[in-house]
């Protein structure tokens, strides 16, 4: 596991333990990687970050649009694996949380455990640092950054 | 390889980053220990060819090493899915699947791996081994301790030595449960890890399945201790089951072993609990004596 | 939510002892129906009971045997008991301590027969 933000660590790893997810990705809104568990290219993480914000965006507006309100959550089961894909506040922001999980677990399990992430997340995320708005100059220089701390390099 | 041959290989790696001199090095790094330095190669390496099986493989070995086994398994089962015929990957997964106990995958995976490669190491040896051991009986079978990354890479020894070791194992798990009904068929005691400490099981068809059920059943241990906890049950007691032909009883004798009870039909649950409650008397009783 | 289930299970939490009942998704561990489920987290006793099971269901399956028809678990405070209802359903209950596991056997089975 490893994690850009230190008090994500301990929530991040009590949610591996409980859900005994394979693979987890937590990043914002704008794709900007927080942690992850599981993967182990950079070019994986990068592709699994921007398509989760993608998909988080697109069905947000579908939600929007058709006045369904904003959408929780998203699920996929696959034939051996099965795909969570959530949003939730925290006072940094909107973040994303990318969960892929096996028969050693289920969605159930990820849902209950990720919901308890989330408050344990909110009960200790430092309240001082600001949302920033991330320009997009910005945005492929911090991918690259979060993606090397990510893989100690 | 000494020193000298390391530096080599880095400099050409350094030199040319997209060179599969990568393979090499991680191995080399590998088998010296260096397993931090042998996964950034690997990882790297793997940036630049993620449909290589070879780099899968080398980063298979170095978690193995590390006793990463699951994140391992994860790696040669990408080995196989780019080359369904890798020898290193069936190894690496034939042994993964020896030490969980299961018997059959393993001796599958061995069997592929030599045939890719009729001249790889040990893998003869150890195809014969497991043949061996799925023609014995349940109390004369043993699977390896997990977690010994060393291990991973080369395969058991001499076959005479662990033949000695297996039939003294058999004997200490076959006086655990002594004189009780069931005590070399159909009672299993085993610790927190799915390892398998005494006892034997087998299938309806005679099939010895004692080692794969203790490695599941430390999982229904978890799952059952979590459940108590989280649903503010208190602590777990027990899990009884009843299936088209057979009753089980699983309980846990003390906080690190598990046992479990299985008969057919005519035998109620009720009456499963009690026989549970003499053989955990037992399993305390040889625990005690081991520790 | 079908009434028919909801007063289906309500005939198991009727058992002097038992403190709620549902029917869970087996493979997905969610609530598809509950009743009487005060003082419970139903998604929780879905996601966790529906685990037990399936884990359970593995053991049996590498011990030769046929998936759990029934299936109890004890603690100090409680219990819960699944009983499997068509291809991916659970009859679920949860109890007090001291509570007559036979009859609430009988109830979730009955349940099980019914679901449609």
């Amino acid at each position: 596991m490893r994690v850009i933000e230190p008090w994500v660590a301990e929530p991040l790893q009590r949610f591996l333990s409980e859900s005994s997810a394979r693979v987890v990705l937590l990043t914002t809104a704008s794709a900007q990687v927080v942690a992850q568990h599981g993967f182990t290219r950079a070019l994986d993480v990068m592709s699994a970050s921007a398509l989760g914000a993608a998909i988080m965006a697109s069905t947000e507006e579908l939600g929007r649009l058709t006045a369904s309100g904003a959408s929780r959550s998203l699920s996929h089961q696959g034939p051996s694996r099965g795909l969570f894909l959530a949003g939730f506040d925290l006072p940094q922001g909107r973040w994303i949380g990318l969960v892929v999980y096996d028969r050693d677990s289920s969605l159930g399990l990820v849902r209950l455990f990720f919901d308890r992430m989330v408050e344990e997340l909110r009960a200790v995320a430092p309240t001082e640092t600001p949302a920033r708005e991330v320009l997009a100059a910005d945005f492929e220089n911090e991918l690259n950054a979060s993606l090397r701390s990510l893989f100690g390099r | 390889m000494s020193n000298e041959d390391i530096r080599v290989l880095t400099a050409q790696l350094a030199a040319d980053p997209s060179s599969l001199v990568f393979l090499p090095l991680g191995e080399a790094l590998r088998r010296r220990g260096q397993l931090a330095a042998a996964e950034k190669v690997a990882i790297a390496g793997l940036t630049r060819y993620p449909d290589l099986a070879d780099a899968h493989d080398l980063l298979a070995r170095v978690l193995g090493d590390a006793g990463d086994l699951e994140r391992a398994f994860d790696e040669w089962d990408i080995a196989l899915r780019l080359d369904g015929g890798h020898a290193g990957a069936h190894k690496g997964i034939g042994f993964l699947y020896y030490v969980a106990g299961d018997l059959p995958k393993a001796l599958s995976h061995l069997e592929s791996a030599l045939t890719a490669d009729p001249g790889a190491e040990g893998v003869a040896a150890a195809v014969a081994r497991v043949r061996e051991a799925l023609a014995t009986p349940a109390t004369a079978m043993t699977a390896p301790q997990p977690h010994r990354p060393a291990a991973v890479a080369s395969l058991p020894p001499d076959s005479g030595d662990i033949g000695a070791a297996e039939a003294s194992a058999a004997e200490v798990r076959a006086a655990v449960f002594e004189g009780l009904e069931g005590a070399q068929d159909g009672l299993l005691l085993l610790d927190a890890e799915g390892l398998r400490l005494g006892g034997g099981l087998s299938a309806p068809d005679g099939a010895p399945v004692g080692d794969s059920v203790a490695a599941h059943l430390a999982g229904v241990f978890r799952d059952a201790e979590r459940a108590a906890r989280l649903l503010s049950l208190g602590s777990w007691k027990s899990v009884a089951a009843e299936t088209a032909d057979a009753n089980l009883f699983l309980c846990a004798p003390t906080a690190e072993s598990l046992l479990l009870l299985v008969r057919d039909n005519s035998v109620p649950i009720g009456r499963l609990a009690l026989q549970a409650e003499h053989a955990s008397d037992a399993a305390r009783r040889w625990l005690e004596g081991v520790a | 939510m079908n009434t028919d289930i909801v007063a289906a299970l309500e005939s198991v939490t009727r058992v002097r002892g038992v403190r709620g009942a549902m029917l869970v998704s087996a493979e997905e561990g969610l609530v598809v129906a509950e009743a009487s489920m005060e003082g419970l987290d139903g998604a929780a006793v879905a996601a966790l009971t529906a685990g037990v099971v399936a884990r359970l269901s593995r053991a049996t399956e590498a011990a030769g045997r046929t998936p759990p028809a029934f299936v109890h678990l004890r603690a100090d405070g409680g219990g819960l008991m699944a009983v499997p209802a068509l291809t991916d359903l659970l009859v679920v209950a949860v109890t007090d301590p001291e509570v007559n596991v036979g009859l609430v056997r009988l109830e979730l089975r009955r349940v099980a027969e019914n679901v449609t």
